[in-house]
């Protein structure tokens, strides 16, 4: 049962467009678990269908409709294979470490943004490692984490806020236990310290919109949490 | 809803043999709305807003074949396309490499909808059509600034000079009205919002 979801506020953003990459990964990702929250961004759309038939009519140019007929005709066929080109690249990133290990759990949509080369992974912990994925966005950076089995993630405070969707497994933290599809958002200033259950590593995907704050003997470290969006 | 459909109807027969006829009818209902649609979310770009157009009607063109009524209204489903070729678009003024990453890979535009799940999303598609209009004027002018401007929740704060909060609560009683499903943590917020008032 999913406990966690984005608020109503994030979910139009989503909708509307104005939500960065990075975290509107998050929320599409959400959906794949939760019925109910894709239905309420179906809704939403409709919200944006209807925003859009209640527009001012504005004048077109007399020529926009044979520019478009022109455009049909001349380049379809190139559009065509540049689409089976992505689909290509695509199937490449399932030659992937990570998606060999996570293909049975991880939902088909999160594959695609796995890059055809090996992640690279750092530990901030003994029992926590990270792997930043490129989406081309300078204010969010989007990884995956990995929590081991019964493993204690560092005691962080966040200086912005952080996304995290759990893909398999669960972690808990002071608050709650989390399970797939949950989506947990973490304000500037919230510490915690998750920890991975007792019987199977947890796999989370984790949009960070600032550095994260180690705290206590452990802020030492902060120097190499480097924060890279990209 | 006639004339709903008869756009839906449309749009079939551009997917099933391209219908040039068919296109030019949705040409001249939605390229208008999309100009003026685009053109407040585009700011100082608006005199490109035609390529604009040009690019989402090319792209209504090609992607008909994939179009379901059961799943959205012709609108919606236009409402999408227009939303992902801003955001693309948007991408490409800002940045000198854009990423190879395309808003439909985002928005997994090609997901499937169980019938269940379309079906009650149809249902809520006609709550949503006519509450829209009847919604109090503090809570439009935030969808508004929302869905047209493409303002984050913090931008229609600073736009309106109101605090977060007050757009969230707007955000979440605007959907309550659209009858449109809260979730349970949501819920509460609401309960406690309306034992303060």
């Amino acid at each position: 049962m999913i406990g966690r979801h984005p608020d109503s506020a994030l979910l139009v953003e989503y909708a509307s467009g104005s939500l960065e990459l990075a975290p509107s990964i998050a929320i599409t990702t959400h959906i794949q678990f939760c019925d109910q929250c894709r239905r309420t961004v179906e809704s939403l759309q409709a919200v944006g269908g209807e925003m859009l038939e209640e527009a001012a009519s504005a004048p077109v140019s007399d020529n926009l409709l044979d520019n478009v007929f022109a455009r049909i005709d001349s380049d379809s066929k190139d559009e065509q294979s540049l689409s089976n080109v992505q689909h290509e690249v695509r199937k490449a990133g399932g030659e992937n470490e990570v998606l060999s290990e996570l293909a049975s759990t991880v939902p088909a949509y999160v594959r695609k943004f796995l890059p055809a080369e090996p992640l690279k992974w750092r530990f901030l912990s003994p029992s926590l490692k990270t792997a930043t994925i490129s989406v081309g966005e300078d204010v969010n950076e989007l990884s995956f984490l990995k929590i081991k089995a019964g493993g204690k993630a560092p005691v962080h405070t966040h200086k912005g806020t952080e996304i995290t969707v759990v893909l398999k497994g669960c972690f808990s933290d002071e608050e709650d236990l989390y399970q797939p599809g949950d989506f947990i958002v973490r304000h500037a200033g919230e510490t915690h310290q998750p920890i991975a259950a007792q019987n199977e590593e947890c796999i989370c995907l984790s949009v960070l919109s600032a550095p994260i704050q180690l705290t206590g003997i452990k802020s030492m470290l902060n120097p190499f949490l480097s924060f890279a969006p990209s | 809803m006639e004339e709903a459909q008869n756009w839906s109807a449309c749009l079939e027969r551009v997917g099933s043999h391209g219908d040039r006829e068919a296109f030019s009818a949705l040409f001249a209902h939605f390229a208008p709305l999309l100009k003026s649609f685009l053109a407040a979310g585009a700011g100082q770009n608006s005199e490109n807003i035609e390529e604009l157009v040009q690019e989402t009607m090319v792209k209504v063109w090609r992607k008909a074949s994939n179009y379901n009524r059961s799943q959205s209204n012709a609108n919606t489903w236009i409402y999408t396309i227009a939303r992902n070729t801003r955001i693309d678009w948007i991408r490409k003024q800002i940045r000198q490499n854009p990423n190879q990453l395309h808003a439909d890979d985002i928005y997994d535009a090609e997901a499937t909808v169980t019938p269940h799940s379309s079906l009650i999303a149809l249902r809520n598609k006609r709550d949503v059509s006519a509450e829209i209009k009847k919604l109090p004027p503090a809570q439009s002018e935030v969808l508004a600034l929302m869905y047209f401007q493409g303002h984050s929740g913090q931008q229609v704060s600073e736009a309106l000079n109101i605090p977060l909060g007050t757009v969230k609560s707007r955000v979440r009683l605007a959907l309550k009205r659209l009858k449109i499903a809260l979730a349970e943590n949501e819920l509460e917020l609401e309960a406690q919002e309306e034992a303060h008032a």
